[in-house]
């Protein structure tokens, strides 16, 4: 089954994508923060990772860099608050992001990503 | 000091101690209870919300089930933080939401506890609880409300009438411009801001039917509103506008107006026209200002910095010999200078 991973610290919008992923049938991982990772996840490819870039002790770029690095995966979606033009032109200048969503976010935009995968 | 005023003494400290203790580890208790509470409800509103935007065919969510689970986790109408909380969360949520998803919210809303908590507050007796309750009210998107929020456009105290105006803006959009001309109070800076911020987030495009209807307006924070309006959206073909009240006789009508005529470049007849308004314009640091920009936005023009040089103007003629000075008509300042004085003064020649 294919699968994604949503780590979103806000609750709500957590709970959101997953039950938006887990009605395209995928099988949906839903974490808080890079915490909750495991073994396991270090060790799945991941067909998306939908996350936030705005964690407590990490800077946006360097989180996005991490992610790349510590787990497999084939499309990078980026949901976040943090809308501002620096931090787009920012993470729009890195390689490999399918897509980036600052709040208020349409929710339908992403689910017609992840329908055409 | 005897034995027993010492022991006294220690009782009475110990007790006051004893207090201290108690009243910490009774906070500390209930400050726990209270974010576990709290995070409760964050977590079964999350789960609704989630459940009620993407609904699962086999396992429908029903409003029974919902206002259950609500009454559940403390959604009661004799816990007020908690039904505050909650309404902190749904704006919240509908802040983040756009598209198709925001309206099935704003359904939800109307549908779940609590109901009405935010209409009620709009007829408290207290100011700080109306203004509160408007503000739920537009953040929620409620408009079935309009009518009781609209009679508050008028209302005496600032808070209140500052929430039902942008209620109005977050509503009806540019159309609440119809209603500018007949505002009755004073409408300070920082509302005429958020009112322009939240028409440019919600209404991004320009509708000039109100505008040109909202121009009839004589209240002078109108006017200044009017303006920012037409600078936010950078409007160039309403820049008339904004020309024609650089010489309004009100000083910070001209100061607003020479703030937003500096994002535009203006044709050449219509900075001629600017010129000529300058001289009307009876305060010297406005007319530095806006010499300023004349200066940036145009070609020079020697006869326009010439007539000034020679005006009755002496508070900015050191800036028209600066500007005269280093675009290549340095004999020209020189000329000025020398004529003031005779030559036996200055020693030459």
């Amino acid at each position: 089954m294919r699968k994604v991973l949503v780590i979103q610290e806000d609750i709500i919008i957590l709970k959101i994508l997953e039950r938006l992923v887990k009605l395209n049938n995928f099988e949906c991982r839903a974490i808080r923060s890079l915490d909750a990772l495991n073994i396991e996840d270090q060790q799945t490819n991941y067909d998306f990772i939908i996350t936030d870039i705005l964690f407590e002790g990490i800077a946006p770029l360097e989180f996005v860099a991490q992610i790349q690095e510590i787990l497999l995966h084939k499309n990078l979606l980026i949901v976040t608050n943090m809308g501002q033009d620096k931090i787009k032109q920012e993470i729009f200048a890195l390689r490999d992001i399918t897509g980036f969503y600052a709040v208020p976010i349409d929710l339908d935009e992403i689910e017609a990503i992840i329908q055409a995968y | 000091m005897d034995e027993t005023t010492i022991l006294y003494f220690i009782a009475v400290v110990f007790s006051i101690l004893v207090i201290y203790w108690i009243s910490i580890a009774v906070s500390l208790t209930y400050r726990r209870n209270r974010t576990a509470r709290l995070e409760k409800i964050e977590i079964t509103f999350a789960d609704i919300v989630s459940r009620y935007l993407y609904e699962d065919p086999k396992k429908p969510l029903t409003l029974t089930e919902i206002t259950r689970t609500l009454r559940n986790v403390g959604i009661k109408e004799k816990n007020k933080n908690n039904i505050q909380f909650l309404i902190r969360l749904m704006i919240r949520t509908q802040r983040t939401i756009v598209g198709s998803n925001f309206y099935k919210l704003q359904r939800l809303y109307t549908q779940i506890p609590p109901y009405g908590v935010s209409v009620k507050k709009i007829s408290s007796w207290n100011w700080y609880r109306q203004a509160r309750g408007i503000r739920e009210l537009y953040e929620m998107n409620q408009s079935q409300y309009f009518d009781e929020i609209f009679k508050y456009r008028n209302d005496k105290n600032i808070y209140v009438r500052r929430e039902a105006q942008i209620a109005l803006v977050v509503f009806l959009g540019w159309e609440s411009l119809r209603f500018l001309p007949y505002l009755k109070r004073n409408m300070t800076l920082w509302q005429q801001i958020k009112i322009v911020e939240k028409l440019y987030d919600l209404y991004p495009k320009p509708e000039l039917k109100w505008l040109h209807r909202a121009y009839k307006t004589d209240r002078l924070f109108g006017i200044k509103l009017l303006m920012r309006i037409i600078r936010k959206y950078e409007l160039h073909a309403e820049t008339g506008y904004i020309v024609d009240n650089l010489n309004h006789e009100d000083y910070e009508v001209r100061e607003t107006a020479i703030y937003c005529i500096k994002t535009f470049a203006v044709s050449s007849s219509t900075m001629e026209y600017i010129k000529n308004l300058y001289d009307d314009i009876p305060d010297a640091t406005q007319q530095g200002q806006l010499l300023d920009y004349i200066y940036q936005n145009s070609e020079i023009d020697l006869d326009f910095y010439m007539r000034q040089l020679y005006g009755t103007n002496d508070d900015l003629k050191l800036s028209i010999a600066e500007i005269l000075w280093n675009n290549g008509y340095k004999e020209k300042v020189q000329e000025f200078y020398y004529e003031q004085y005779p030559n036996s003064v200055l020693n030459v020649g």
